[in-house]
């Protein structure tokens, strides 16, 4: 459904991407991990042309073009398939909870109002906020935020969604409610592409993990082949990294 | 000198308050046609278009850089000198144009201010979900923009207001002119410009009630 | 946004729209004046008057026109007569050299002279020869100022112009004295509630016209308003304004 050849991003010189490859299915669930400062968040941001790729090639369904001379056109309609989640949250801070959901609806697939705020509430609801529709983003907490921002993402049936470290922002409290909904919305299939350091999230829920550093894909496979049996030493050494801290003993020894 | 002549001031009331609808007509006539031409001007400065940009930019440094009176003079008396069509304007035009001009240079300013000040997160949230340039503008940073910019603009119409008063000096008899020609007729400038100043203070107190309530308003999605 | 670009043209034609009316037309005379010049022209009640409304409105009922008054503050005026607002101003303008190579003036219709007038009790200022080294205040664009830097003595006088207001700052104390004409400060000293006085005698003549821009219609327009003006002497009706004004005659030399 997608793909993506020999993407490349520079900033000022150096490569922040270097030539990425990558197929995602329909209802595929990837999580892309990996050290800071390796370009996790910028493929992400590039997928979505908040940030303009150097050289590249995307096919989603039938759209098909060169990344680095896409027209305003095709970028609008990448934008329109693709969902974004931010860090941190990204809410618009003079629109409701409900406005925020219907908001791409109303003005970007132009529904009309009565229609796009069904669909926002009937957002609200499976996001658990029902009762939040008319609270402005200032007045929720950070778990709540993200779940609209999560609704927001949603709202417009977008291919895929792209989450860049929804949790890396959220206090401790906060950080299950979200990842529940990411897993609710993965055993609905939704298309996900999940930047994150939540190691099991990726083992529980992804159907492929991708360890990335220095802008390239250095390791990929199912979560259960990466996590006990990592091939490449880079990536034993980030599994152990990452992995020491947490208390989960067969995670472990998984990544010894 | 006597103690104040009150019962002239209480005459006095009435009379300058019929100028009063034309002071305010020509700030609110000013206002309007600044806020626009500004938010034109400060939308070309932050998107940087070329030519346009520095275009603006002297316009904003000669309308920011020179006195609102030599304006309202340049294009009253000056201008029809050069381009005879001009002699039609009348005085309230003329001060309403040269008020527009004046305050729209520091009002782009101030708004390309709160254009800029409106977090960048909320520009990639709106593009990401497929928004062109103009409906991020509209629907996401102008609205935001504004409670930034709201404070800074009640100062400039306040401002405005009390500049209308420049108009006397191109025939247009509005509430300064008025309480001056009074003053002349009575030769109680004190009590004369004591109503006149009641008036004014009275008008920009009330304008600054309205503004506590407009920024209650715009804050209402920002409390807690 | 590509909309408000558009606003510059509109803000012009709005512009243009609402001056419709302004332009000095043919069947009215168009007489600029300050509305602040007691007792030749100021306001009481909302109602402009003074001796100046009085003569043009005589002056327009000869002509057989109507008249209109432009108030504007005294710097506003040659302004408004310049760029074609008005067709003359009646604020007792003094003919003077400078102003005759500019303008075409009408035959006089006040003589007068320039009158020192100090704040009452001041007994160092006994007339003209007395402001050297002293602050005095001229109304500013009146010809008084031209007067005193033509005084021997005139880098030892500190002037200061205003806008307005020159009697109550001498009142107050703020400057010496002023110089202004001695008709119209003879009228303040007697009517009005502030403590001046006259310091000896007018030291120059003043002849007040009419002003006109120099033009083939400004010419047309001056002779019309100089016939109408020598009819009202002659019948006596322009002495009867000035009596009701001032008590005497002061449109004669």
């Amino acid at each position: 459904m997608i793909r993506i050849t020999n993407l490349v991003k520079r900033f000022g010189g150096a490569a922040v991407l270097d030539g990425i490859d990558m197929d995602i299915a329909r209802g595929e669930i990837i999580v892309v991990i990996g050290p800071s400062g390796t370009g996790k968040s910028t493929l992400l941001r590039c997928l979505n042309f908040l940030e303009r790729p150097d050289a590249g090639h995307l096919v989603l369904n039938d759209l098909d073009m060169d990344v680095a001379t896409a027209s305003a056109r095709s970028i609008l309609a990448v934008r329109r398939r693709t969902a974004f989640v931010f860090q941190n949250y990204a809410l618009f801070a003079n629109k409701t909870a409900l406005e925020n959901i219907a908001e791409g609806l109303l003005v970007v697939h132009r529904w009309p109002r009565h229609k796009a705020h069904a669909r926002a509430r009937d957002i609200l609801e499976r996001i658990g906020l029902a009762d939040k529709g008319d609270a402005y983003p200032a007045s929720l907490s950070g778990g709540q935020q993200q779940r609209v921002g999560i609704g927001r993402a949603m709202a417009a049936r977008a291919d895929v969604i792209l989450f860049d470290e929804p949790t890396s922002s959220l206090d401790p409290e906060w950080v299950e409610e979200v990842l529940e909904l990411m897993k609710q919305l993965a055993a609905e299939r939704q298309t996900m592409l999940v930047v994150t350091h939540e190691m099991n999230f990726a083992r529980d829920v992804a159907d492929r993990v991708i360890f990335m550093e220095s802008g390239r894909i250095v390791e990929q496979g199912p979560p259960s082949q990466l996590f006990s049996a990592p091939q490449d030493p880079r990536t034993r050494a980030f599994l152990r990294k990452m992995l020491a801290g947490q208390s989960d003993e067969t995670a472990l020894k998984a990544a010894k | 000198m006597n103690l104040l002549d009150v019962p002239y001031m209480l005459e006095l009331v009435p009379i300058l308050l019929r100028y009063l609808p034309l002071t305010l007509g020509m700030a609110a006539a000013g206002m309007v046609l600044a806020l626009s031409l500004a938010a034109g001007l400060a939308v070309i400065r932050v998107l940087r278009l070329p030519v346009l940009n520095i275009a603006t930019l002297l316009f904003i440094s000669f309308f920011r850089g020179t006195p609102l009176l030599v304006q309202l003079f340049l294009f009253y008396y000056g201008l029809p000198q050069v381009m005879s069509v001009l002699t039609t304007i009348n005085g309230i035009t003329a001060t309403v144009m040269g008020l527009t001009l004046h305050f729209s240079a520091y009002m782009a300013e101030s708004i390309r201010a709160a254009i800029v000040g409106v977090d960048r997160s909320q520009t990639e949230a709106a593009l990401s979900i497929g928004m062109t340039q103009g409906q991020l503008m509209r629907r996401i940073v102008l609205p935001q923009a504004t409670r930034i910019a709201v404070p800074t603009l009640m100062n400039y119409f306040i401002d405005m207001i009390k500049a209308t008063s420049l108009a006397f000096t191109l025939g247009v008899t509005e509430l300064m002119g008025a309480t001056q020609k009074e003053a002349a007729g009575s030769f109680l400038y004190f009590e004369a410009f004591i109503v006149a100043a009641v008036i004014y203070w009275a008008v920009v107190e009330l304008l600054a009630w309205c503004q506590r309530r407009l920024e209650h308003r715009l804050n209402k999605a920002y409390r807690r | 946004m590509l909309r408000t670009f558009s606003l510059l043209p509109l803000l012009a034609s709005t512009a243009l729209a609402l001056a419709g009316t302004a332009h000095a037309d043919d069947d009215v005379l168009k007489v600029g004046m300050s509305g602040s010049y007691f007792p030749f022209t100021f306001v009481e009640k909302d109602t402009l008057q003074g001796f100046e409304v009085d003569v043009m409105r005589a002056v327009a009922q000869q002509m057989d026109t109507d008249v209109e008054f432009v108030t504007a503050s005294f710097s506003g005026l040659f302004g408004m007569l310049e760029s074609g607002r008005v067709d003359t101003i009646a604020n007792q303008i003094t003919i003077t050299d400078e102003r005759q190579q500019k303008y075409l003036f009408s035959a006089p219709y006040v003589y007068d002279g320039a009158q020192v007038v100090v704040k009452r009790g001041n007994e160092e200022i006994k007339g003209v020869e007395d402001l050297a080294g002293k602050t005095v205040a001229v109304n500013l664009g009146s010809n008084y100022e031209q007067l005193l830097r033509e005084l021997p003595y005139a880098d030892d006088i500190e002037i200061r112009t205003y806008e307005s207001n020159i009697e109550q700052d001498t009142a107050l104390g703020r400057v010496d004295a002023f110089v202004m004409d001695r008709i119209s400060a003879s009228q303040v000293i007697q009517e009005k509630p502030l403590p001046l006085a006259l310091a000896g005698k007018p030291f120059s003549k003043l002849r007040n016209a009419l002003p006109f821009r120099d033009t083939p219609a400004g010419r047309t327009l001056r002779d019309r308003v100089d016939s109408a003006l020598e009819k009202l002497r002659k019948s006596g009706r322009l002495s009867d304004i000035s009596k009701r004004w001032f008590g005497n005659d002061i449109t004669r030399p």
